[in-house]
């Protein structure tokens, strides 16, 4: 049970000053081997994953888009195709081992994409400016996710989408099989591979910790966005949420 | 996956129709259900004048209902099959949807000919379509043939023409009802002034 002064790190109980402390220190140690763990966790289903965020975004040529948490920089590359020129694309990130990757990769595209490191729960942007929000595998680490999706809602625009994608509950008959992956074989994975099995036990155990589909929905309905929908992918491994800024 | 894949070929259909798009931007953000009774998709319209498919709690701001009965009527293109589909909610939206999908063409040799290469998918395309002129062709000849046999052979269809003074005469009847009502009414006030 937390109190108002402690939070959820994994399936301990830290205090909310040190929730973010600690994931920080959980993505500085994996940065660099961020994708290739990405891939081999999700047999790179984590790249259809995001194309299909991308593709029912609704971006077109000139939007404004602001990708949260947004790491390696996956999406910002996506995005950055879809608004072209004239169009403008923010990555974010709140490490800045990861940002730096992320920075790297859209440098070596030869994309002008801009790479800011900022805290999702105060986003340094005016109310009503980006046209797509969108957050990937990042909303279960922040500590304080409600004020994380009211920011995010603040900087939309009227008619703006916030896309949502994360790990989330998945479908019943399923989840014995995916319990064992997650605690027994993607720990191993993380050891073998990133040489860090306590950063991937963390990340299984926040999985299981994040809001299931229908709570995150009722989150961003709370946060003040409308039309709220999401798409399970993967059996409900991944769930998309959208809503609308009306 | 499947809505995955289904928004694949939606956006992949809309981007072959490019006009598509500037019809629906309107209506973005709204969505649609048709319910073919056996199944329901439910296609929701992008910012950027697109279609995918909905998610899991989409609520449809309009509905429409088509009878399994009546889909080999209308990929025949026929008129009147039109009239027998129900719409609920957001008339507007649908209709427009329904224009959309009526005038949207899949170009499949221009995909064939990413595999094929141009000139094999332009001849796969000249011999599919004259395989479907023939098949649509030898469809309506067997129907024709059929009906001829059904109404002189064994008379079981009615002639058009039965029908048409069939009808006539119910309109006369009709009428004549008409008015016999009015001629026992005014009888009955004739009676009662009396």
């Amino acid at each position: 049970m937390t109190t108002e002064h402690n939070t959820h790190f994994g399936y301990k109980t830290v205090a909310e000053s040190e929730k973010a402390k600690k994931v920080a220190e959980v993505f500085h140690s994996v940065a660099n081997k961020y994708d290739l763990m990405n891939d081999v966790m999700s047999a790179g289903m984590h790249r259809g994953w995001k194309r299909f965020a991308v593709s029912i975004s609704g971006v077109s040529k000139g939007d404004k888009v602001l990708d949260i948490a947004g790491g390696s920089g996956d999406l910002s590359r996506l995005f950055a195709q879809k608004v072209g020129a004239e169009g403008q694309v923010i990555l974010t990130d709140i490490n800045a081992s990861m940002l730096g990757v992320g920075r790297d990769r859209m440098l070596d595209a030869g994309l002008n994409v801009p790479a800011l490191q900022c805290d999702a729960e105060k986003l340094p942007f005016p109310d009503n400016y980006f046209d797509c929000v969108i957050v990937a595998f990042g909303l279960r680490n922040m500590t304080h996710k409600d004020l994380a999706l009211a920011e995010m809602q603040r900087v939309l625009k009227v008619g703006g989408r916030l896309l949502v994608l994360e790990f989330s509950k998945v479908w019943q008959p399923l989840s014995k099989i995916y319990d064992a992956y997650s605690f027994k074989l993607l720990p191993l994975m993380g050891k073998l591979l990133a040489k860090d099995a306590e950063s991937y036990q963390y990340l299984a155990e926040s999985i299981r910790m994040h809001p299931d589909q229908e709570t995150l929905k009722q989150m961003m309905l709370d946060a003040g966005l409308s039309k709220v929908d999401y798409y399970n992918l993967a059996a409900g491994v991944v769930a998309l949420h959208k809503g609308y800024k009306t | 996956m499947l809505k995955s894949l289904s928004t694949k070929l939606l956006q992949h259909l809309a981007a072959q129709n490019a006009w598509s798009a500037s019809v629906l931007k309107p209506y973005a953000g709204k969505s649609v259900s048709l319910d073919f009774v056996l199944f329901k998709t439910d296609l929701v319209i992008l910012e950027d004048g697109t279609l995918v498919s909905a998610g899991e709690t989409n609520v449809a701001d309009a509905t429409v209902h088509i009878p399994p009965s009546l889909l080999p009527r209308l990929l025949a293109k026929d008129e009147t099959a039109k009239m027998q589909i129900r719409i609920d909610g957001d008339t507007e939206l649908a209709a427009t949807l329904a224009k959309v999908f009526a005038e949207m063409r899949w170009d499949y040799e221009e995909d064939l000919s990413k595999i094929v290469g141009d000139v094999p998918a332009y001849k796969i395309g000249e011999f599919a379509r004259s395989s479907s002129q023939t098949i649509q062709q030898t469809a309506i000849n067997l129907a024709e043939m059929l009906s001829e046999y059904w109404q002189e052979e064994k008379p079981t269809l009615a002639k058009k023409r039965h029908i048409e003074q069939f009808n006539h005469e119910v309109d006369i009847l009709r009428a004549d009802v008409d008015r016999l009502e009015k001629r026992l009414n005014k009888l009955n006030n004739t009676q009662i002034l009396s």
